[in-house]
């Protein structure tokens, strides 16, 4: 079990809740004991009043004169729970409440600490029970006489305290109480309130991931302003970065290929690779080096965003390209596609992903190429169908697999497939294979329509 | 035929020069895009090989220029950029044909020819006339059902007017669609191809236009 919550939220709310009820159990405690104290003194000043009004019955020579052992009330009344006693050395006395009984007492009557000279004459307080389920407060008082000590004893009944203890404590606890859900009250609006920012944040740095936002806005709390500064940076470097690898991967390409363009050219010369044999490494450089610098471009977008790229537009370029790109093989390419209907993924990766198939299409083909799109959902079906051979049932699996040349005609290359699934899986869509009902091949591309 | 060949690396402009060459193309090598795009709008070329990054002036710019002022020559992209878009752009620009490096220079030859012939309005690959036949996809003639032994430069006259049969091609550009930029070009020179052409395939084939230039005709006037 982990102590510390992982939620900030929960974590401030702990803290707080921890603090405020330690706050408010330690007032309810001082506040209490200062009560009880401030009851206790009425009492206490009570009962002292009484031993020193009986104390003087105590004689020098340990006898207690019955006079002057003045039993006022409530002394009086028995049963009251009101009582005092005197153990002088040579004789007793006792209120008229005990009624001649013992003044019940605990076995050992403490001596309590001892006191300073100065406090020597003043009674000591203990508690005990009268036997009859009634808590009784005693004040006790020894006397030196010429004879001996003198115990003078006092007790009145703790109810009397503890009646206005508890009509003071309960509106007490209620406010405290009161207080607490108050506290409690402010901390959720003060957590709300204060952890605002950090859901604004949350919602910027989303909006920058969905393309929404170039960067997160720097109007923020102070607190959070460095935080914001370094995510900003890091949004920017990592733009840089991937904008760098693209040049980079540019340039790669560039001075991969055309050196290697040189070779195939000089290797075609005659006499140069009688068997052939150099054409095939160089050939196999070629396809290499086009399926995995095809994928590190791929690799190289950067991902969902919120663009709106009409389709139809897209579509009708790359069937213009196509056509004149297979000028020598007349295919009649019909587009069925409704202006309206956009993806939101970026123009070039449209053009990448539906460019390698329209070509594979166009290869394959004998004279008919069908192209239409529709709306499904929160997708878009953009299907490729033409009247070639197809393929047969068994390969459409494998025919997605990178490097897999299906075509082994001259110019051709069997990675637009797995190239475009690859961009399209990239945008949380992808790519299905089936026989279709012009007898060729029919592709089906899915990608993420726009949001809202 | 004489083709432009606009690309920045020596050793690839090298190899295809040499190989258009063997193929009986006219080749003019221009190493940046200021000096492809001079030289395109102002010689006579049966097509350009455009490379897209060059120094100077970017391929497509080149392009964009020509098509501008009007210059109907067919070209080829032969660059690097392979993604769709680089193409969709290179199409837009006015481009007739895309290849991607590397590439068979079977294809160049197989595309470059096309090309030319499409440009010349011709849409089937077999150009027939009278006696003389010219495939345009393979470069080669055939005289009565039986292949034609032609040079260089007798290849490039008399393809020049198949491609154009019926027609007068003028003997300036006839000149210049059959000579190489920096070549030596003796005045009598191209009296002295046609009396050999005439001797191979028959007088009455290619009709002199006084003053003009030179007519391939099946039907003489």
């Amino acid at each position: 079990m982990r102590l510390i919550p992982k939620s900030l939220f929960w974590r401030l709310l702990a803290i707080s809740t921890i603090a405020t009820l330690a706050a408010l159990i330690f007032a309810a405690f001082s506040i209490g004991h200062v009560l009880e104290r401030f009851v206790m003194r009425g009492l206490d000043e009570r009962l002292d009043a009484q031993i020193a009004i009986v104390a003087r019955a105590v004689r020098p020579d340990g006898t207690v004169d019955p006079a002057l052992a003045a039993d006022l009330p409530p002394f009086d009344r028995p049963g009251s729970g009101w009582a005092w006693e005197i153990r002088a050395p040579r004789g007793t006395a006792r209120s008229r409440s005990l009624a001649g009984g013992d003044l019940p007492l605990p076995p050992a009557i403490p001596r309590g600490h001892r006191r300073p000279r100065e406090n020597a004459g003043e009674p000591r307080p203990f508690e005990a029970d009268d036997g009859q389920g009634r808590r009784l407060h005693y004040r006790a008082l020894t006397v030196s006489v010429a004879a001996g000590d003198a115990l003078i004893i006092a007790a009145g009944p703790r109810e009397i305290v503890e009646r206005p203890l508890r009509e003071a404590m309960l509106p007490l606890l209620l406010s405290l109480g009161l207080l607490g859900l108050g506290l409690a009250a402010a901390t959720l609006v003060q957590l709300r309130f204060g952890l605002r920012p950090l859901h604004a944040l949350r919602r910027g740095l989303s909006d920058v991931r969905a393309g929404r936002l170039r960067h997160v806005d720097p109007d923020q709390p102070a607190e959070l302003q460095p935080l914001v500064r370094e995510l900003n940076a890091l949004i920017d470097e990592n733009a840089a970065g991937l904008a760098g690898a693209r040049a980079h991967l540019a340039n790669l390409a560039h001075g991969i290929k055309t050196p290697l363009a040189a070779l195939v050219v000089e290797l075609a010369e005659p006499g140069r690779d009688p068997d052939g044999r150099l054409r095939a490494l160089v050939a196999r450089i070629e396809d290499s080096a086009r399926h995995h610098l095809g994928r590190a471009r791929a690799a190289t977008q950067s991902g969902p965003r919120r663009v709106a790229t009409p389709l139809a537009a897209r579509i009708s370029d790359l069937v213009a390209v196509l056509a004149r790109i297979h000028a020598e093989r007349p295919i009649a390419a019909e587009v069925a596609i409704d202006p309206a209907i956009t993806v939101a993924c970026d123009p070039q990766d449209v053009d990448e992903i539906a460019g390698n198939l329209l070509d594979n299409g166009w290869r394959w083909a004998r004279g008919r190429i069908a192209i239409s799109a529709a709306r499904r959902g929160a997708m878009v079906d953009l299907v490729i169908e033409d009247d070639g051979p197809g393929i047969p049932e068994a390969e459409l699996d494998a025919a997605l697999q990178p490097g897999r040349r299906l075509d082994e005609r001259p110019g051709g290359h069997g990675f637009g497939l797995s190239i475009a699934r690859e961009l399209a899986e990239l945008y949380g869509g992808g790519i299905v294979l089936e026989k279709g009902d012009l007898g060729g091949l029919r592709v089906r591309v899915t990608l993420p329509a726009p949001v809202g | 035929m004489r083709v432009l060949l606009v690309e920045d690396d020596a050793a690839l402009a090298d190899g295809i020069a040499r190989a258009l060459r063997a193929e009986n193309f006219a080749v003019d090598i221009a190493s940046n895009g200021e000096d492809g795009g001079h030289l395109g709008a102002t010689e006579h070329y049966d097509a350009a090989i455009l490379d897209l990054g060059l120094p100077r002036r970017d391929g497509v710019s080149v392009l964009r220029d020509w098509r501008e002022a009007d210059v109907r020559l067919p070209v080829l992209i032969l660059t690097a950029r392979e993604s769709w878009s680089d193409k969709v752009t290179g199409f837009k620009a006015g481009a007739d044909d895309y290849l991607v490096k590397p590439f068979r220079i079977e294809e160049l030859v197989m595309r470059l020819r096309a090309l030319v012939r499409r440009a010349a309005g011709h849409a089937a690959n077999r150009i027939i006339c009278g006696p003389l036949a010219f495939d345009a996809q393979l470069g080669q003639f055939e005289l009565d059902g039986l292949p034609l032994r032609l040079t260089a430069f007798e290849w490039r006259v008399l393809s020049c007017l198949m491609l154009r049969k019926g027609a007068v091609v003028e003997r300036l550009e006839l000149l210049e669609r059959v000579y190489e930029g920096d070549a030596d070009v003796d005045s009598n020179s191209m009296e002295v191809i046609i009396g050999r052409l005439r001797r191979k395939i028959g007088r009455e084939l290619i009709e002199t236009v006084r003053g003009r230039g030179y007519r391939l005709t099946a039907a003489p006037a």
